[in-house]
């Protein structure tokens, strides 16, 4: 007998099985050899022959061995050789991709309701990443902005500084947020401790703070822009490149240097065509002369806030130039002002905490000088290091980062919202993919009869449900694009839900987050219906036909029930909102808003101020009382209804500062004469002001009726006289009139004090005017800055609008709120309806020769129709209650400690007006629209089951 | 893809077929699908091993060494309960496969 073994053995040589195990396969395959051999010898053959013949058997010895390596698994692994492995996969891929398109081209319906479903979810999450990636995320357009630090400070105990609004505090204990605000000494001391060290770990240290409005003249004409100080490290130490001419260095940052400004991409573009012409002009701003040398580069918007995006940059030494008196460096009389952000750059390889320790020492040594000590009663006057105010240092990546964090509240709340429209869509498709994976099951069981395995199945419906999810994402980019701009509509300065000016950009980070969260949906709706379709008994789901597969599976109905509950929260919120909008709307503001022309002028930029100030307005009023199609104009400090206030505390009748109690705060409002008449406010009681009320007469006031009922309850307040604290003027009431809201349409009533424009001289610098027109009120905007111009041709007319206009303004958040709740929530109705209505449809199909006989049994079209609405509705009412207790769950736990003691509640609740969040008018309103709609969607698929002819229906059996 | 599924399906099924009612050894197994199918169906060793060891693996069917005194040992083939169930279904659905293809093309035999 020839020695098959070795033979075998060498056949198997690179298979590396275990000893044992490749010992029992080459034992058997020799048998197998041994055999046939015998066999052709007793047929006849001779030896060699027989030889010949039998080793032939083992000419495939390469299949065999690929076989079995499949089914043997080697003692040790082969080496991974990726391209070898990888072909395979790739080509299964490849096949799956091709079968996935072919199936998904086969259904179009199927296809074109889920890729549309997917494309909305998806496009949503992509746009309000786009939103987070622009507040939040992203870093300065500058070179290695991770080496970029931005100091704080922080002291164990409150000092006292002063800041650009009166004092601020040097914030306390560990917790609480530093204040990143320094003084220019401060600053100047500690960098010149980083020049004079040459191992600082800092390579540049600078500062940049934005200043007060500006006015500048561009053509003649006047505007108000945003400006900002740097110091001369500031574009060395970002690498910021001007696009065009130079940026500020320190020569220029020198007091007595020449004052030159820097334009931004976006002014220069704007304002000056992109003219490069403008180099060596001469910008005017607050009247002096600026010579612009440079333009900063496209998307290069500063370091200060998100959402504050100068227009023009000066240097920092410059500013007392721009500010006189006001400077924020300070006076020989005066000290100067907290308001400067510091920022460097670390060498490489220096970290956060080196370039804190290297000027720590300096800035408290400086800041312990400046700074008054914390002075209270309660406190020892003693000092102890730990109380020290101390430098911190933190990634100045992003710039400044404070009203970014602002905004994260507003944004990570629509993303809960466009994330629950995702799982929405989500859940339909899933139940698409359920219904259809049910319809495919005897093509399914033929495949797992015939040998697939079941994870080569699973495997096939996942990249169908991957490949919808990816056209999906794809569709959703498109859609993206549109959520954009919707998002961008937010952005206005009063509604402030999001930053103004931010730019919202398809970058590779956002592509990468659609990418994800397509793939990731793909995986989660499309893995549960692929397991279950792949679980189908062999033989039985073969059998049946298509018309009588079982019925609706429990997932299915889960998933409806899910989504009905989730729709209802959706629109709940929109409802609430919307009630909330219309109350708002229907608010009574206490005077007549239409007709009235507003506009804003600053005439103390100008250098207008005390008398000339007064005459300016004089003459000013004698040519507008005389505008044709004007029958009234008048003024005050604050416009009202804008969200904007000016409010002090007062000493009633008998107090002084040292007895009393608890604050009186009253808001204010300055007035000309005519203020109540050219408002149709009603005067109850006493007289109104008169222009014999000026500078020579004792000074008056009138109140609301709020101001009397809160501080005179029981008293007349006519002839009273009261203090306000600031200034210690003493005005005496004269006179009551009618309540008015003042900041907003939400606001409760408070007290008000008028008092009359000439007694307050000091306080008439900025003026929000009012103007009574006969018609439209706007067609007068151009008269107004004709007159205005006459008077003087350097003052711009600012903020010019209507009343209503400005009082929608202040709703405009409210009405976002309430457009994106109702377009989500829709778009979550209109996926549960197509889901639920889709679900039904299958289920009918299932159902025809049940209803088949039903029929022939002597049900009417009627029942039947009954019959399959009810499957359906019985659904959405679990749905509804379950939403119903969900949203239950959520008011208790937002009331819960959990959330820091109900904030959220109170946030809710401040969000919404005159309206609880269990309203049950709106959830009685939205659960008849649910069901109304839930209804429809029953229907079709109903009256295609009323539909079928008995007959027929049967025959198919 | 249909294709390449259905070659191993029905293979698979012929060697359950063959160990159905006792256990056999491989070369049984081969000369036995060849004779009773008149030699349109061969197996070769390349591929018939490496299916029984698959078999084997999914608990199908079950070999074992015998050993006979006067005889080489042998390693014979059962069908596991598991693997009776598989065969019984595997039946019944490609019954129902030719049912169809016969009614659509007409190709029973008889």
């Amino acid at each position: 007998m020839p020695n098959f073994k070795k033979e075998i053995r060498n056949r198997l040589a690179g298979l590396r099985l275990a000893p044992t195990r490749e010992a029992e396969i080459v034992e058997e395959l020799a048998q197998y050899l041994e055999d046939c051999y015998e066999e052709l010898l007793a047929g006849g053959s001779t030896k060699a022959d027989a030889l010949r013949r039998t080793l032939e058997k083992l000419n495939y010895s390469d299949l065999l061995r690929k076989e079995l390596n499949e089914i043997e698994r080697p003692v040790t692994r082969e080496p991974v050789v990726l391209g070898a492995t990888s072909t395979h996969l790739l080509s299964d891929l490849l096949r799956d991709l091709r079968f996935g398109i072919r199936m998904l081209a086969k259904s179009k319906g199927f296809t074109l309701v889920a890729v549309l479903s997917l494309a909305l979810g998806i496009g949503a999450n992509t746009a309000l990443f786009s939103l987070v990636d622009a507040v939040l995320i992203k870093t300065l357009p500058v070179p290695e902005p991770e080496r970029l630090v931005l100091f704080e400070c922080r002291a164990g105990r409150l000092f006292r500084t002063s800041g650009m609004s009166g004092s601020q505090f040097v914030p306390g204990p560990p917790g609480t947020k530093g204040l990143s605000l320094f003084r220019d000494d401060v600053f100047e001391r500690m960098r010149q401790v980083q020049i004079a060290s040459p191992d600082s770990p800092l390579s540049d240290f600078f500062v940049f703070a934005p200043t007060r409005e500006l006015t500048a003249v561009v053509d003649e004409q006047a505007e108000i822009i945003k400006g900002q100080v740097v110091s001369g490290g500031y574009y060395a130490g970002l690498r910021v490149q001007p696009r065009l001419g130079r940026v500020i260095n320190d020569a220029d940052d020198q007091s007595g240097a020449a004052p030159v400004v820097v334009l931004s991409h976006q002014y220069w573009q704007e304002r000056f065509g992109e003219n490069p012409a403008v180099i060596g002009q001469t910008l005017r701003l607050n009247k002096l002369p600026f010579t612009i040398i440079g333009v900063t580069p496209p998307g290069f918007n500063g370091t200060l806030q998100v959402d504050y995006r100068p227009e023009v940059t000066i240097p920092l030494h410059q500013e007392p130039m721009l500010e006189g008196e006001r400077s924020r460096l300070g006076t020989p009389k005066r000290p100067g002002v907290w308001w400067l952000n510091l920022m460097g750059r670390l060498k490489p390889g220096a970290t956060y905490e080196q370039a804190r320790e290297s000027l720590n020492v300096t800035f408290q040594a400086a800041a312990l000088e400046v700074m008054p000590p914390p002075r209270r009663a309660d406190q020892p006057a003693q000092l102890e290091p730990k109380d020290y105010p101390r430098l911190i240092a933190e990634s100045g990546s992003r710039g400044m980062l404070d009203h970014r964090r602002s905004y994260s509240g507003a944004i990570y709340g629509l993303f809960i919202v466009v994330g629950l429209v995702l799982l929405i869509a989500c859940g339909n498709v899933a139940n698409l993919l359920l219904a259809r994976a049910a319809m495919r099951g005897p093509e399914i069981s033929v495949r797992l009869a015939v040998g697939a395995g079941r994870w080569r199945l699973v495997r096939q419906l996942l990249t169908e449900s991957v490949l919808l999810a990816a056209l999906g994402g794809a569709v959703g980019i498109l859609f993206a694009f549109w959520c954009k701009s919707a998002l961008l509509t937010m952005t206005d300065q009063d509604t402030g839900i999001l930053p103004n000016g931010v730019e919202l950009s398809l970058n590779w980070r956002v592509l990468v987050f659609t990418l994800a969260v397509s793939l990731l949906t793909g995986v989660l709706f499309g893995l549960v219906p692929a397991w279950r379709a792949t679980r189908v008994g062999l033989a039985t789901s073969l059998k049946q036909s298509r018309r009588t597969t079982g019925p609706v599976s429990r997932l299915s109905k889960v998933l409806i029930v899910a989504q009905v509950a989730l729709s209802l929260l959706l629109l709940l919120g929109a409802g609430l909102f919307l009630r909330t909008l219309s109350n708002l709307q229907q608010v009574n503001l206490g005077f007549n808003q239409e007709n009235l022309l507003l506009f804003k002028l600053q005439p103390q930029v100008g250098g207008y101020k005390d008398e000339s100030l007064r005459q300016f307005y004089q003459q000013l009023f004698q040519r507008l009382d005389n505008l044709p199609g004007a029958s009234m104009a008048t003024f005050g400090k604050v416009t009202l209804i804008a969200n904007d206030n000016w409010f002090f505390d007062i000493l009633l009748p008998g107090e002084t500062e040292m007895t009393v109690g608890e604050r009186h705060m009253t808001n204010r409002q300055v007035i000309r004469e005519n203020y109540f008449a050219t408002l149709e406010i009603p005067l109850l009681r006493g007289r109104g002001f008169t222009a014999k009320d000026d500078q020579h007469t004792p000074k008056v006031g009138i109140v609301n009726q709020t101001f009397t009922r809160q501080f005179f309850p029981n008293e007349d307040p006519l002839g009273k006289r009261i203090t306000i604290i600031e200034g210690k003027s003493e005005i005496e009431i004269i006179g009551v009139v009618a309540d008015t809201k003042y900041m907003s349409q939400r606001e409760e009533l408070k007290p008000l004090l008028y008092t009359p424009w000439q007694q307050e001289v000091a306080n008439i610098g900025e003026m929000s005017f009012m103007l009574r027109t006969m018609s439209e009120p706007t067609a007068l905007a151009g008269a107004v800055r004709q007159v205005v111009h006459e008077l003087d041709s350097n003052l711009p007319v600012m903020d010019v609008s209507t009343q209503t206009k400005r009082a929608q303004a202040t709703l405009e958040q409210e009405r976002i709120s309430a457009r994106l709740l109702s377009f989500f929530g829709g778009l979550a109705l209109l996926l549960a309806a197509i889901g639920l209505s889709g679900v039904l449809a299958y289920s009918v199909a299932q159902r025809t020769n049940e209803m088949g006989i039903r029929m022939a049994l002597g049900a009417k079209a009627s029942n039947v129709l009954r019959l399959v609405i009810w499957q359906g509705i019985k659904l959405v009412l679990v749905g509804l209650a379950f939403g119903a207790l969900i949203g239950y769950g959520l008011k208790r736990l937002m009331a819960s400690q959990y959330f820091g003691e109900g904030a959220w509640q109170r946030q809710l609740a401040k969000q919404l007006f005159e309206v609880s969040a269990t309203d049950p008018l709106t959830l009685a309103a939205i659960v008849s629209l649910l069901l109304l709609v839930a209804l429809i969607a029953c229907w079709l698929p109903a009256r295609r089951a009323a539909k079928v002819d008995p007959l027929k229906a049967l025959r198919y059996e | 893809m249909i294709d390449r599924d259905l070659k191993r399906g029905s293979t698979e099924m012929l060697i359950m077929a063959m160990v159905e009612d006792r256990p056999r050894h491989g070369y049984e197994i081969g000369k036995l699908i060849d004779q009773r199918s008149d030699g349109v169906l061969q197996f070769h060793v390349a591929s018939l091993y490496p299916l029984l060891y698959r078999l084997e693996k999914r608990g199908l069917i079950k070999g074992r060494w015998v050993e006979k005194p006067g005889e080489r040992r042998r390693r014979f083939y059962t069908l596991t309960s598991t693997g009776r169930k598989i065969l019984a279904e595997q039946r019944r659905t490609w019954k129902d496969f030719f049912a169809a293809l016969d009614r659509v093309a007409g190709i029973n035999p008889a």
